[in-house]
């Protein structure tokens, strides 16, 4: 009987010395922790590029978590607010910047790294402008891209149509055409759910490519104005749906379902990221592979929104210490910039292995990027849509975010009929101007 | 002299001004003992509504973070006065009416038929309860994927009964969506009231409807006349449960609709949750909440006062 208490008693002793010892002996001695916090997207990517920056850089370790992409603002946002799992470093958006920098979430990073200002020079000035708040840099970029019109031209040959649609009014035409040689029974489906962020850069930019703004350069809404592009954006979609040719679950939809309808051959065009067709051409994910083309946004401009995501430093970091700014400055530049061996690591990977898009301008000199782009997108025309096509945001402030939300709502009542699209407008406005006076 | 003793044995508990010390001493004894207790229910209920008080009365706009101006009832009035609201509230009313409606009914269907005996009859009791024990969030997450619009299993049992030609946008439809949240509300609390409803089935008198069948009743009248005056005090928990539970749903709300499409699912507490955590304005989020509280306060003393069982049982 003493035996078996002392043997118990030794037992309790052990896993009470050896649980707490587990995290230390993994982190190293001398080790700088960071916790890092992401959406998920290629989460065994991330990991492994963790891996290949500890490995590289040593005396920091970090820590992974990851968060549904559609309630990604709401968790970091309930995070900030409570207090008890704010991260040190973390994915952004340009959605979201300016309402996180106003809140005092994130530090503007040249107030401690001044290197980063002559860094971002090398970046393409639409991200530069979409990770800036109140001329200070908030952020490296993760990755950067033009949202873009594809179609499948495979069904488009079939209906008898050589070409893409030029304008919004021959993407209905062709896609009640294809609807009614019974091809496809809805051609079009986007990304339109209430938890999709990238819902709003779609509808923004068919405004961009008729020419049309959404603001004043006073930040007034210009959207609101009888036969504004934004009345005739919302009219189209009621229009596309009204006719069936637009799939009702669109409202929905995130991106990644509507792109499954594309990926499925039941869907014939889409606005995603550019960077999207890389998935849509790929074999591996694709029954429709090589059938998908990137076309200029329809419309009399073809411009279209360029938007980033980027690496945010919280303000926790600079909180910790010089110890912890160090091993967030090691690990931006890893990651979102040429790394310690000048050869951009991981923005390079993301391009590389995920098509990614990037704002690291001298990315676009790599002999090995522009091949591997060149077997899933004509790279010579994603590079024109980027260039001389892409806009940042307008109306990017504090409570854009907030806005964004409302205005998705709104817009999908006005796409079901439930009020026409000037009250819609109307709404929207009076949103926007009540959420500037707060 | 018997009196003499016992308060020679109760000794301070009951002697006057003598005591007056140790009487103290018991008492300073007695608020140390209830004190673990106190501070529990300080830290956990009191300070958060004396903290949500504090929000729901101040300035709370989180991209403005250093700047708390009082604003008095501002927040209720903005929030009572606004479209918004009032949508919300009807969705709210409508979703609620229809929750409480269909989980009685399925409670006093389900009980009436699981109270036959049966072979099956103790199987099914077990197995209509499992609805209940699965979380509301997995509950949400089924139902999402059996009305998806795409591939969901719905539309594929109706399509293949030729029922529907073609899928059906259950999300995606104002009319349809609400429904939805319905279906899934009863299928996950209906089981809770069948067994409650069985239980209180189960002590009704068997001679009672003997006698009912003796004097010739129908089987309506028995079920109208004794089986429902007994359920009666079941029911009205049962109302007070679902008519609170239909006004805070949110869950099924957050996982399977979003509160769309448009606000056509857009409850009450959605529209508290989206003011704190997407319009970032704590302020009038407290505000929502305290309404929400009220109300749901004022419907269940409204219910209580109705709930006095003897007098239903007589």
């Amino acid at each position: 009987m003493m035996r078996r208490v002392v043997t118990v008693a030794a037992m309790l002793v052990f896993a009470a010395t050896a649980i707490p010892m587990q995290p230390v002996a993994r982190a190293g001695a001398g080790s700088t922790q960071l916790t890092f916090t992401v959406w998920t997207f290629a989460v065994d990517t991330i990991k492994e590029n963790i891996n290949r920056f500890q490995t590289r850089v040593p005396n920091v370790t970090v820590n992974l978590t990851d968060y549904n992409w559609g309630q990604y603002n709401d968790t970091i946002v309930a995070n900030f607010v409570g207090g008890s799992t704010v991260p040190d470093i973390l994915y952004s958006s340009d959605h979201w910047l300016q309402q996180w920098a106003a809140a005092g979430w994130i530090a503007p990073l040249d107030d401690y790294f001044p290197q980063a200002r002559e860094l971002a020079k090398s970046f393409a000035p639409y991200a530069v402008e979409g990770m800036t708040y109140k001329g200070k840099l908030y952020g490296f970029p993760y990755y950067a891209d033009p949202m873009a019109f594809m179609y499948n031209a495979a069904v488009l040959r079939q209906a008898g149509f050589g070409a893409p649609p030029q304008t919004w009014a021959e993407v209905l035409e062709q896609a009640k055409a294809i609807k009614a040689k019974g091809l496809v029974q809805y051609p079009i489906g986007f990304g339109f759910s209430l938890d999709e962020p990238f819902s709003i850069e779609t509808v923004i930019s068919m405004v961009y490519s008729e020419g049309g703004n959404l603001f004043d350069k006073d930040l007034n809404p210009a959207f609101d104005r009888a036969g504004s592009a934004m009345v005739k954006t919302i009219e189209w979609v009621r229009e596309a749906l009204r006719a069936g040719v637009m799939n009702p679950e669109s409202l929905q939809w995130d991106g990644v379902q509507a792109g499954n309808a594309m990926k499925g051959g039941t869907q014939v065009f889409f606005i995603t990221r550019a960077s999207g067709l890389w998935e849509l051409n790929n074999p591996q994910f694709s029954k429709q592979a090589g059938n998908f083309q990137l076309a200029f946004m329809p419309g009399a401009t073809h411009e279209t929104v360029g938007f980033v995501r980027f690496y945010a430093m919280s303000s926790n970091v600079p909180r910790r210490g010089k110890e912890a700014l160090d091993a967030a400055w090691q690990f931006l530049n890893y990651f979102g910039g040429p790394g310690p061996d000048n050869n951009y690591p991981v923005v390079r990977r993301w391009a590389l292995d995920f098509g990614l898009g990037f704002a690291q301008l001298p990315l676009f000199k790599d002999k090995d990027i522009r091949a591997s782009f060149g077997r899933w997108v004509n790279v010579e025309r994603l590079e024109s849509i980027g260039q001389k096509h892409a806009k940042v945001k307008q109306g990017l402030t504090p409570w854009f975010a907030q806005w964004d939300v409302f205005a998705r709502a709104e817009l999908q009542k006005a796409y079901l009929g439930q009020q026409t699209a000037q009250q819609t407008v109307k709404n929207l406005a009076s949103k926007w101007n009540e959420l500037r006076r707060r | 002299m018997a009196r003499a003793n016992s308060r020679q044995r109760l000794g301070p508990l009951i002697l006057g001004r003598a005591t007056a010390r140790p009487r103290g001493r018991l008492q300073w004894y007695a608020y140390l003992s209830i004190l673990p207790a106190l501070c529990f229910v300080a830290l956990f209920a009191v300070y958060p509504v004396a903290f949500s008080v504090r929000l729901a009365t101040h300035r709370y706009v989180l991209t403005d973070p250093h700047n708390h101006p009082f604003e008095g009832l501002r927040n209720v009035a903005e929030v009572l006065g606004s479209y918004y609201f009032r949508r919300a509230g009807l969705t709210t009313l409508t979703f609620t009416a229809s929750v409480v409606a269909s989980v009685l009914a399925f409670g006093v269907t389900v009980s009436h038929y699981l109270n036959r005996p049966g072979r099956l009859a103790g199987f099914l009791r077990v197995a209509i309860l499992l609805p209940w024990a699965i979380p509301v969030v997995m509950a949400g997450i089924i139902w999402k994927w059996i009305f998806n619009g795409n591939y969901g299993v719905l539309n594929a049992l109706l399509v293949s009964l030729g029922l529907i030609p073609s899928y059906v946008s259950w999300f995606g439809n104002p009319i349809l969506a609400p429904l939805t949240l319905v279906i899934a509300h009863v299928w996950k609390w209906g089981p809770l009231a069948a067994i409650m409803c069985l239980a209180t089935l189960q002590a009704v008198p068997r001679d009672l409807y003997e006698s009912a069948h003796i004097d010739g009743g129908s089987g309506w009248a028995a079920f109208r006349y004794i089986t429902l005056p007994f359920l009666r005090p079941t029911l009205l928990i049962l109302l007070i449960l679902e008519t609170v539970g239909g006004f805070v749903t949110f869950d099924l709300v957050y996982v399977m609709t979003g509160g769309g499409p448009g606000d056509a699912t857009s409850l009450l507490s959605w529209f508290a949750y989206a003011e704190i955590f997407r319009f970032l304005d704590l302020g009038k989020g407290a505000a929502l909440a305290f309404i929400i509280a009220a109300v749901t306060l004022g419907l269940s003393l409204v219910y209580v006062r109705l709930l006095r069982l003897e007098a239903l049982y007589s």
